[in-house]
């Protein structure tokens, strides 16, 4: 399932990014970067349904399974195709790739639990779909206030 | 097998609990505490980032002993007697009142009393904390007002309220968590007004942002309480049943209108007309506020007026409702609590009132006990420089770093015969010490903090302090013992049992009560269930009513002048906390906030021929200090913006004082800028 | 010692990441030169991680080198890969997927700016709202 983006609630304070450090010791895999100064933008890997990284990896290091895109970190070679296969500038190479594996092992994702203002939230393709609708239709009772 | 041990962190007032995971003695992670009421497992980037402090290279390991340049490393026993003698002989010489002992909002709950039992004990009445740079306002003014200084209602029950306004705190940033209960009341359709100088992350949450110059929030807060009175918005019932004074603060408010404010505080007429009306007008309206209030020379009067507004709109006292200070650290609340302060024994008995020292001095079978106000923390340094405290203990705190006037507080601490110091790093302040004693820090010892919420909880010592440091409980009871005073505790339940019997707030708040999520004080017996909604049935005065205290705005101490044109305004960013002792030693913190910056306006910079990453110095009449330029629409043209993590912030700083609670104005100080080279 | 077929290489230095012994190394400006020095322990790893089959272990080769153009972004201008390696990411991707939904080809554009142009996207309807509260 993957990580689903509010970037209405997000307020930039960065815990994701210490979290996600903090869990996969290296470098994190989740990027905040702020927008003109009125919002501020996680950027982390969408599990894409049709994922082009994976599509590029040639040594079977990243492969689409249901609803994620995984990584075996063994079979990574650092190439860096994956980066330039990713459609959002995600994915980077630092020695090898370093990507969201929805924290495997864990409950919930680490940034997903320390966002404090619950920016980040775990659904399903659908489920963020049908949320992305309740959203404009909350905008409409809320009289075009968001 | 790890084991998990339950803490609570050690930054903010906000009081998020998690687990720091144990393998061989060793704090090896942390996780989240799911279930936790405050933050439901959440946690900002410091959290997440305080292990990395835990194991820091930096940390005191022994006692240090210093002659001339020269530190020598020395045993626990020469530190505590040297310390013994020294406070004794000043105390022998000069008397009490040449004594000065700073209390610290990072200890526990425990340690705060018995710092300030040592304080008083010893004869001394300049006990303080450094609430009194963050919420001195709010204890004298809310006491004055409402009769009890805390935050009213809960985090969670800002779910319930229909209006949320936010003065003078970048919540966002400062207790992110405090965001997700904002969120939560928005998306059930909650109305959201933020005043602030600056355009700050708490501001992307507002409906109505009102962007006020900085030291003009009495302004700002009396036009809208003239409003809601104007349009009878206010709630009679309540004023006539729980208040008093509301005639005399009519006629106080009666010029106050939106186009006079407007002209003071630049914020135009008609949003602060809706800004009131949504306020009044909400079934359940909440005030949420923090030093953008209180850091002022105003800075009771800031509170009052917020006090005013939420008494004359019934906005207090019911769910959703209420005055919500965010408080800085994380016992901030209970260092007040527990009397570390100068006016207040503990449970807020006040200092100068001699049925609450003749209440103190049975209980603890003491011969005499100091009657009065002592000398605050600013006064502390004062006093200390013009030679009327000789001696000062100083626990946890870096006045060096966090006082205003920063080459002052040094001269200052120079001139003392004796300076202790108890840290668990080698601070700024405790490089001037003629001792520094090392401590243990959170995860190393065990006891109850109070969050901002009142809540307070029971943190579980999960590792060994490292080296030969020692519980701040420990330092001060075999200190105490050195002394000849009877500080003789064997743990932190033992004095906390001392509490339950003396403050009547924590009567009911014993150690085996305290499971997860603790207990919201007043708790007065040991079958309460804590109290998470203030004044819900009148308050605690004599008479059972509030009282509205009219106030006048005053402009700042300060005013922009041709030397220095602009107004410099300080504050706290997301990556870094307070005096930056701890975060600024945390690598994955630093990485991402590396240097101390200075906000401007693009325009302005433009002017100075400034650009983004220009190496600029800031100057006021005390100081100068260089720091990165960032030009950003987030302040307005005229106001600059300095965190004040990073040495150098407050050399810049004035030490102009509210007269009420003796809270610098950290907030506003008229500057210069200029490129550096 | 290690035989490149320069036909086949792509530039993605991959052999110089897994090289244990710094045998292979990368130099890297606007252009991109990937050195083979003399290799004494033929550990095989470049060999089966080259991605284009473009090496392989011979007894004896001159010591070698090869250097690629790296493309420019046209909108930062930083130097963010060759040639071969984004024909390879064309060759893989779907031509439907080459374009985003933007109707951009977010393949000769840098990984940077695509972040840029992603966290753009993402806050455009957020930033307005804002800005209408800002104006109010």
């Amino acid at each position: 399932m993957p990580i689903y983006v509010d970037v209405s609630r997000c307020v930039g304070c960065r815990s994701c990014e210490v979290a996600c450090q903090r869990v996969h010791s290296v470098t994190g895999h989740i990027r905040v970067g702020i927008q003109d100064d009125l919002a501020s933008v996680p950027l982390v890997c969408h599990h894409c349904q049709e994922p082009t990284c994976a599509m590029a990896c040639y040594s079977g290091a990243l492969i689409h399974e249901g609803e994620r895109t995984s990584f075996d970190l063994n079979k990574c070679t650092g190439c860096g195709l994956c980066t330039l296969a990713c459609p959002f500038g995600i994915i980077h190479v630092q020695k090898v790739a370093q990507k969201c594996d929805l924290c495997s092992g864990r409950e919930a994702p680490a940034c997903v639990t320390t966002c404090p203002a619950q920016a980040l939230s775990m659904m399903t393709y659908e489920e963020a779909t049908t949320r992305l609708r309740s959203l404009a239709a909350a905008v409409v009772v809320r009289g075009g206030r968001a | 097998m790890p084991r998990s041990v339950p803490t609570i962190c050690p930054y903010c007032g906000a009081g998020c609990g998690f687990y720091v995971n144990v393998e061989k003695g060793r704090a090896t992670n942390i996780e989240y505490m799911a279930d936790h009421p405050a933050s439901e497992g959440a946690l900002c980037s410091k959290a997440n980032a305080s292990l990395e402090v835990l194991y820091h290279p930096d940390r005191l390991l022994h006692p240090v002993k210093r002659s001339g340049d020269q530190l020598t490393r020395i045993s626990w026993d020469e530190a505590l007697e040297a310390a013994a003698r020294g406070l004794a002989g000043t105390l022998r010489r000069f008397g009490p009142d040449a004594i000065g002992i700073l209390s610290s909002s990072k200890c526990s709950n425990e340690e705060n009393y018995l710092i300030q039992k040592l304080a008083r004990l010893l004869g001394t009445r300049n006990v303080d904390n450094c609430a009194r740079l963050c919420h001195a306002p709010s204890v004298v003014g809310l006491n004055r007002s409402l009769g009890a200084a805390g935050m009213t209602n809960p985090f969670a029950d800002l779910a319930n309220s229909r209006c949320i306004f936010v003065i003078g705190s970048n919540l966002a940033e400062n207790h992110p968590v405090m965001s997700r209960w904002i969120h939560k009341a928005r998306s059930k359709g909650a109305i959201v007004i933020v005043a602030d100088p600056r355009r700050t992350p708490t501001s992307w949450m507002a409906d109505h942002f009102l962007q006020l110059r900085p030291g003009t929030d009495v302004a700002l807060i009396n036009a809208m309480a003239s409003v809601a009175i104007e349009q009878g918005l206010i709630d009679r019932q309540f004023l006539d049943l729980w208040t008093c004074g509301y005639q005399e603060l009519k006629s106080s408010v009666k010029d106050c209108t939106p186009s006079w404010a407007e002209g003071i505080t630049g914020v135009p007429a008609e949003d602060i007309v809706s800004a009131a009306q949504a306020y009044a007008a909400s079934p359940a309206s909440s005030i949420l506020y923090s030093m953008g209030i209180t850091q002022h020379t105003t800075g009771t009067d800031n509170v009052q007026a917020l006090a005013n507004l939420a008494l004359i709109c019934g906005q207090i006292g019911r769910e959703g409702t209420g005055l919500l200070p965010l408080r800085g650290q994380n016992n901030v609340q209970g260092a007040c609590d527990m009397g570390a302060l100068a006016e207040f024994y503990p449970g807020y008995r006040r200092a100068d009132d001699p049925s609450s020292i003749e209440h103190f001095r049975q209980a603890w079978s003491a011969s005499d006990l100091p009657v009065g106000r002592g000398l605050t923390a600013t006064e502390m340094i004062d006093a200390a420089a013009d030679g009327r405290i000789r001696a000062m203990y100083i626990v946890g705190e870096d006045p060096v770093n966090s006082e205003p006037h920063g080459g002052h507080t040094i001269t200052a601490l120079e001139s003392l015969d004796l300076l202790v110091v108890q840290d668990i790093f080698m601070t700024a302040t405790a490089s001037h010490a003629d001792l520094v004693l090392p401590a243990a820090a959170w995860a190393e010892k065990e006891g109850t903090y109070t969050s901002t919420e009142r809540r307070v909880q029971w943190s579980c010592r999960a590792v060994d302090p490292p080296g030969e440091a020692r519980t701040d409980l420990q330092i001060v009871c075999s200190l105490g013992k050195r002394l000849g005073l009877p500080l003789d505790y064997p743990d932190a339940s033992a004095v906390l049992a001392e509490i339950n019997r003396l403050v009547p707030a924590y009567q009911g708040i014993t150690r085996d009560r305290l499971g997860p999520g603790g207990l919201i004080w007043p708790c007065p017996s040991v079958n309460h269930p804590g109290t998470p909604i203030l004044h819900s049935s009148g308050f605690k005065t004599a008479d059972g009513r509030a009282t509205l205290l009219p106030v006048h705005y005053r402009p700042p101490a300060e005013k922009p002048s041709e030397r220095f044109p602009f107004t410099l305004t300080t504050g706290r960013i997301a990556l870094h906390h307070n005096a930056g002792s701890m975060t600024r030693r945390s690598p994955s913190l630093m990485q991402r906030a590396p240097n101390l910056f200075v906000e401007i306006n693009p325009a302005d910079a433009a002017r100075l021929q400034i650009e983004d990453g220009d190496d600029v110095e800031v100057s006021t009449a005390r100081g100068r200090t260089r720091a990165a330029a960032r030009t950003t629409g987030r302040v307005s043209r005229g106001v600059v913006f300095m965190p004040f993590h990073f040495p150098g912030t407050n050399i810049l700083t004035p030490d102009a004082r509210d007269s009420q609670a003796g809270i610098p104005e950290f907030k506003v100080a008229a500057c210069n800028i200029s490129r550096s080279d | 010692m290690i035989a490149l077929d320069a036909s086949r290489c792509l530039g993605c230095a991959a052999c110089s990441n897994v090289c244990p012994n710094a045998f292979i190394t990368l130099e890297q400006g606007e252009e991109r030169t990937i050195r083979f020095n003399r290799c004494s322990e033929e550990c095989h790893l470049c060999v089966e991680f080259c991605p284009a089959k473009a090496l392989s272990l011979v007894p004896e080769t001159e010591e070698t080198s090869i250097t690629f153009p790296l493309v420019k972004c046209p909108s930062c201008k930083a130097c963010y890969a060759t040639r071969p390696m984004l024909d390879r990411v064309l060759s893989a991707v779907p031509s439907h997927l080459q374009i985003d939904a933007y109707g951009t080809g977010w393949v000769e554009i840098c990984p940077s700016c695509r972040q840029d142009l992603e966290r753009d996207r993402l806050s455009r309807q957020v930033i307005q709202r804002r800005c209408r509260i800002e104006m109010r």
